[in-house]
C-alpha cells in the first residue's frame, strides 16, 4: 500500500500551522514542549525546534506538517505499526512501546531533517502528536505569546 | 567525568587558566549551592573560595566569573547570567562587582551541562573559549581581535556551528574601563566594565552549545504551577518593563518614527513568555535590540537616524551604553557652560562639539569621535565616565568648579546612577558598587509602578499600597518620587526596612536567577497563597528538589548580601565609612529626570546617618563599621566565614542597643 493510495483510507489530521513574521524566537513553544513531554527543561528533545538568526530577528519552525499522507505511517505499517493516527485529533503519533527503533519511518519522512527524530537514551522515536491528550491541545501553541502558532483543526484544513 | 547527580543545577563549575592553558572542572556541589543558588550568590561563593584576591582589575589573576543559576533552561523569566569580577570601572577603588544579562547564552551554558566558567590568567596572543557540551577548548582568536560584537560573533557561529556566543567588542580590547559584555544584539552584562577584563586577558569571547537538559525534581508540579499562574492571567506576553518597547512619549517624534517606521517586532531572552524589548531595523544604519537606556540620546536630540546610530554603534563597539548617557551629560554641560576654549577642548581629547550645543559637527561626526576614542582606548572617557571625567577635570585644573557636576552625575561609586534622586533606592545604591540597576523597578513597585503609571497614574499607587501593606514595607510616594509637584521631601522612616527587604529580592533575584523586571513585588499576587515570594519558593522547591520555605529562601537573599559584604570587607577594608556618597549629593539641591518629570532631590547627611544606624542595627551588623557580626553570620549558617573574617581582623563587633 503506497501513501498516495490511504489518502482515502486514512483521516485528516489537524496541524499546527507557524508564521515566521509574527515569530520572536524566544522558544518558549520548544520550552513547554519539552516540560509537558518529557519532564526537563530544555530545548533539544522538542519536537517542536525553532532555527534562529537572532542579527536579522528572524526565525524558522521545523514542524510535523501531519501529511495527508503520511509516509511515516505507511513505512511503519510494514515494519512495527507503531505509528498510530490519533481518532480524536487524527494526529500521526508514535506508539512508544511499540517501536522497535527500526528508523523507517525517518527514512520514509520527506521533509529535511526529518521531523520524527530518534533521542539519545529513548528507546522509541519522538515526534510530534499535537498533545492529544492535553484537553487544551498542542501546549506550544497555547504557550506561544505571540501568537506565532496557530492549531488548524481538521475540520477546516 | 564523574558528577554528581542532581535537579536544577547541572553540576559542575568549569575553570579555564588561559596562561597555562588548564581547563578542569570541580563539583558545583563544592560550593554549597543549595546555600548560595547560583547567579551572584555562586559566583560569589567561588570568589571567596579563591581568596577574594587584592588584585587589580586588570591583574591576570582576577578571575572573571560567570554563572547561571537552577532555573536556567527552564521555561519562564529565568535564563539570566550573572559576571562577577573585580571592575575596573567602578571609581575611585577597582571593586568586585557584577552585571547581568539574559539573551540566548545563559540557558545554551546550562544545557552544555555547566552552572558557571571561571575563568583566570591570560593568553598570549587572542583566543576564545569554545564549549560544546564536555568538549571545551581554548582556540586561537587572531582573526577575530579588531572585529566589532556582531562581527565577531557572526564570525565565530560560522567556525562553531550552533554556539551562542558571548563576546568583547573593540572598547574592551583596549581595556576601555566602560567595555560590556556581549550576547546577540541587545543583551549585554553592561556594568562593571567586564568586557575589559575580557581584553586584558586576551579573551574575545566564550562560545557555546549545549546539548543536555536541565533534570526537574517535580516536573508534573512544576508544569501544574505555571499552567495555575497562566490561567490566573499572570504568564503572559507583554513584560512589566513595557517602556523597552519604543522611546519613551517624552521623546517626542523619534518615539512615532522608531515604532512605525523601523520596529521590526517585539523581542526578550530566550525562554520568557514577556517580550519586553523590541528589534529595529534602520536600513543604512543598522540593526539590532533596545532596551530602556537605548533611546537616552532623544532627549538631546530629535533626529532618529542619531538616536538609532548612537545605539547601534555602542552595541557594536561594546561600549556601556548607560555609562554614554552620563558622558553625554557632562559634556553638554561643558558646552553650555563653556569651561574651556576651543583649543583646550580639541587637546583635552574630546570630541567635535555637535551641532545640537551649537557646534559645527554633525551627529555622525560627534558619535564616531566619541565612540572611537573610547573604542580604541584615546577618549579619557575610555576611563570609564566616572573615572575619565574626574581624571579629565583635574589634569585641566577644573576640579572645583566641575566638582558637583562630577559628584552628581557619577555618584554610584563613579557610575551612572539610575533614579538615584530616589531616597527609597538611595541606601542600596551607597552600599553596592554599582547603582541598583536591575533592582530599580522593585523599589518603584512600592512607589506607583511607572509602568502602570504611565498609564493610569491612580491604578499605579493602587498597586504600590496593595503591594507595599502586603510585604509591610513603607508606600509613602514622597519617598519614591511620585509626588505632586517637583520638589521632593524625602522621608526617611522605615527605608531601612525597605532596603532589607529589597536587598534580600535583589540577591535571590541575581541568583536563581529570576529577571527582575519580569518578577516585580506585585506579580504572581495572590494572597495569601500566592505572592512573589511564594512563587520563587514553591519554584525553587519543584525544580531542585530542595524543598525549601518562603522564610528559608529570604534568607538565602540575605545570606547571598552578606557573603558579597564579607567579600567586600575582606577585599578592599569595607567600612561604615564608605556607604555614602560625594559630598554634592548632601550640599546640593539637585534635579532627576524619571522620564515622566523633573524632581528636585536633596539628601541630609545627618539624617542619612541616621538611617544607615538603623539599617545596620536591623541587618545584625556591626553599627560603627558597618561589617558583619558572628551573631548574624552564624544565624544565615554562615560560621566558616565569621572564622575567617576574625582571623583577619574583619569581623564586627559591636551592636548599638
Amino acid at each position: 500500500v503506497s501513501a498516495k493510495e490511504m489518502v482515502i483510507e486514512i483521516q485528516k489530521s489537524g496541524v499546527i500551522a507557524f508564521s515566521a513574521e509574527a515569530c520572536v524566537g524566544c522558544g518558549t513553544c520548544e520550552l513547554m514542549c519539552t516540560l509537558y513531554h518529557e519532564g526537563v527543561g530544555g530545548r533539544e528533545l522538542s519536537r517542536i525546534r525553532i532555527l534562529r538568526d537572532p542579527f536579522n530577528h528572524e526565525y524558522q519552525a521545523l514542524i510535523c506538517p501531519q501529511c495527508l499522507a503520511p509516509s511515516c505511517y505507511a513505512a511503519c505499517l510494514s515494519s512495527g505499526d507503531a505509528i498510530r493516527i490519533d481518532e480524536v485529533t487524527g494526529a500521526r503519533y508514535v506508539d512508544e512501546d511499540a517501536c522497535m527503533l527500526c528508523e523507517d519511518c525517518i527514512e520514509a519522512c520527506p521533509f529535511e531533517p526529518p521531523r520524527i527524530r530518534m533521542l539519545d537514551g529513548r528507546e522509541t522515536v519522538v515526534k510530534c502528536d499535537l498533545c492529544r491528550e492535553r484537553e487544551a491541545g498542542p501546549i506550544c501553541v497555547e504557550y506561544c505569546p505571540v501568537d506565532a502558532l496557530a492549531f488548524i483543526a481538521r475540520s477546516e484544513r | 567525568v564523574s558528577e554528581p547527580k542532581s535537579y536544577g543545577w547541572a553540576g559542575t563549575v568549569l575553570h579555564v587558566d588561559l596562561t597555562s592553558g588548564a581547563i578542569t572542572r570541580t563539583p558545583t556541589a563544592e560550593y554549597e549551592p543549595e546555600k548560595y543558588i547560583g547567579g551572584v550568590g555562586l559566583n560569589t561563593r567561588i570568589f571567596w573560595e579563591l581568596g577574594c584576591p587584592k588584585v587589580a582589575a586588570f591583574d591576570p589573576a582576577n578571575p572573571l566569573i560567570v554563572s547561571v543559576g537552577p532555573l536556567t533552561g527552564l521555561p519562564g523569566p529565568f535564563n539570566r547570567a550573572e559576571v562577577c569580577s573585580i571592575s575596573p570601572q567602578s571609581y575611585p577603588q577597582e571593586l568586585f562587582t557584577y552585571s547581568g544579562f539574559g539573551g540566548k547564552w545563559p540557558s545554551e551554558f546550562k544545557y552544555a551541562g555547566y552552572d558557571a566558567v571561571v575563568v583566570v590568567g591570560r593568553a598570549e596572543a587572542p583566543v576564545y573559549i569554545s564549549i560544546h557540551d564536555q568538549d571545551v577548548r581554548i582556540v586561537d582568536a587572531t582573526g577575530y581581535w579588531g572585529l566589532d560584537t556582531y562581527e565577531a560573533q557572526q564570525a565565530i557561529i560560522d567556525r562553531d556551528p550552533g554556539t551562542s556566543v558571548l563576546c568583547t567588542g573593540p572598547s574592551g580590547e583596549k581595556l576601555s574601563r566602560n567595555a560590556v559584555i556581549a550576547n546577540e544584539t541587545g543583551n549585554t552584562a553592561g556594568q562593571g566594565g567586564f568586557g575589559a577584563v575580557m581584553g586584558s586577558k586576551n579573551l574575545k569571547a566564550i562560545a557555546v552549545h549545549g546539548t543536555g537538559v536541565v533534570p526537574i525534581a517535580k516536573p508534573r508540579e512544576f508544569l501544574a504551577l505555571i499552567e495555575d499562574r497562566k490561567a490566573k492571567g499572570d504568564w503572559m506576553v507583554g513584560g512589566p518593563q513595557s517602556w523597552a518597547r519604543g522611546p519613551l512619549d517624552a521623546q517626542g517624534a523619534v518615539r512615532d518614527e522608531m515604532i512605525e517606521k523601523y520596529r521590526k517586532k517585539y523581542a526578550g531572552c530566550f525562554g520568557c513568555q514577556y517580550q519586553c524589548t523590541a528589534f529595529y531595523d534602520m536600513p543604512g544604519v543598522g540593526k539590532g535590540q533596545a532596551m530602556c537606556a537605548s533611546w537616552f540620546y532623544a532627549d538631546l536630540n530629535q533626529d532618529s537616524r542619531a538616536v538609532w546610530e548612537a545605539q547601534v554603534a555602542s552595541q557594536k563597539l561594546g561600549i556601556n551604553h548607560f555609562d554614554l548617557i552620563g558622558i553625554w551629560f557632562v559634556l553638554q554641560e561643558m558646552v553650555e557652560r563653556s569651561v574651556l576654549t576651543d583649543e583646550e577642548w580639541t587637546a583635552a581629547g574630546l570630541p567635535p562639539v555637535p551641532k545640537m550645543w551649537g557646534g559645527e559637527a554633525t551627529d555622525h561626526e560627534f558619535l564616531s569621535a566619541l565612540y572611537g576614542g573610547i573604542a580604541d582606548g584615546t577618549s579619557p572617557f575610555a576611563a570609564g565616565g566616572g573615572r575619565g571625567f574626574h581624571q579629565l577635570i583635574k589634569s585641566l585644573d577644573k576640579e572645583e568648579e566641575l566638582r558637583t557636576l562630577y559628584e552628581t552625575r557619577f555618584p554610584a561609586s563613579g557610575q551612572t546612577a539610575h533614579y538615584f534622586g530616589w531616597l527609597g533606592l538611595a541606601l542600596h545604591v551607597a552600599m553596592d558598587t554599582r547603582d541598583a540597576g536591575n533592582s530599580t523597578d522593585a523599589y518603584l513597585t512600592f512607589g506607583g509602578r511607572p509602568d502602570v503609571a504611565i498609564e493610569d497614574p491612580e491604578e499605579g499607587l493602587r498597586v504600590a499600597e496593595r503591594t507595599g501593606k502586603h510585604f509591610g514595607m513603607p508606600t509613602g510616594l514622597t519617598t519614591y518620587g511620585f509626588a505632586e509637584g517637583s520638589a521632593i521631601k524625602a522621608e526617611y522612616a522605615g527605608i531601612e526596612r525597605l532596603t532589607k527587604w529589597t536587598l534580600s529580592n535583589h540577591h535571590l533575584k541575581n541568583s536563581l536567577p529570576m529577571c527582575n523586571f519580569a518578577c516585580l513585588p506585585d506579580q504572581f499576587f495572590d494572597p495569601p497563597e500566592m505572592d512573589i515570594r511564594v512563587f520563587e519558593s514553591t519554584l525553587f522547591s519543584l525544580v531542585t528538589g530542595v524543598e525549601t520555605s518562603v522564610d528559608e529562601l529570604w534568607k538565602a537573599g540575605e545570606r547571598i548580601w552578606n557573603l558579597r559584604r564579607a567579600a567586600l570587607v575582606r577585599r578592599s577594608g569595607r567600612t561604615r565609612a564608605d556607604d555614602t556618597f560625594p559630598d554634592a549629593i548632601f550640599d546640593t539641591v539637585w534635579l532627576d529626570g524619571d522620564g515622566l518629570e523633573v524632581h528636585e532631590t536633596q539628601f541630609v547627611r545627618e539624617e542619612f546617618e541616621a538611617l544607615k544606624d538603623r539599617y545596620y542595627e536591623l541587618s545584625g551588623w556591626d553599627v560603627e563599621t558597618g561589617r558583619p557580626t558572628r551573631a548574624k553570620l552564624e544565624a544565615l549558617d554562615m560560621t566558616e566565614v565569621a572564622d575567617l573574617l576574625e582571623r583577619e581582623g574583619y569581623l564586627g563587633e559591636r551592636r548599638a542597643s
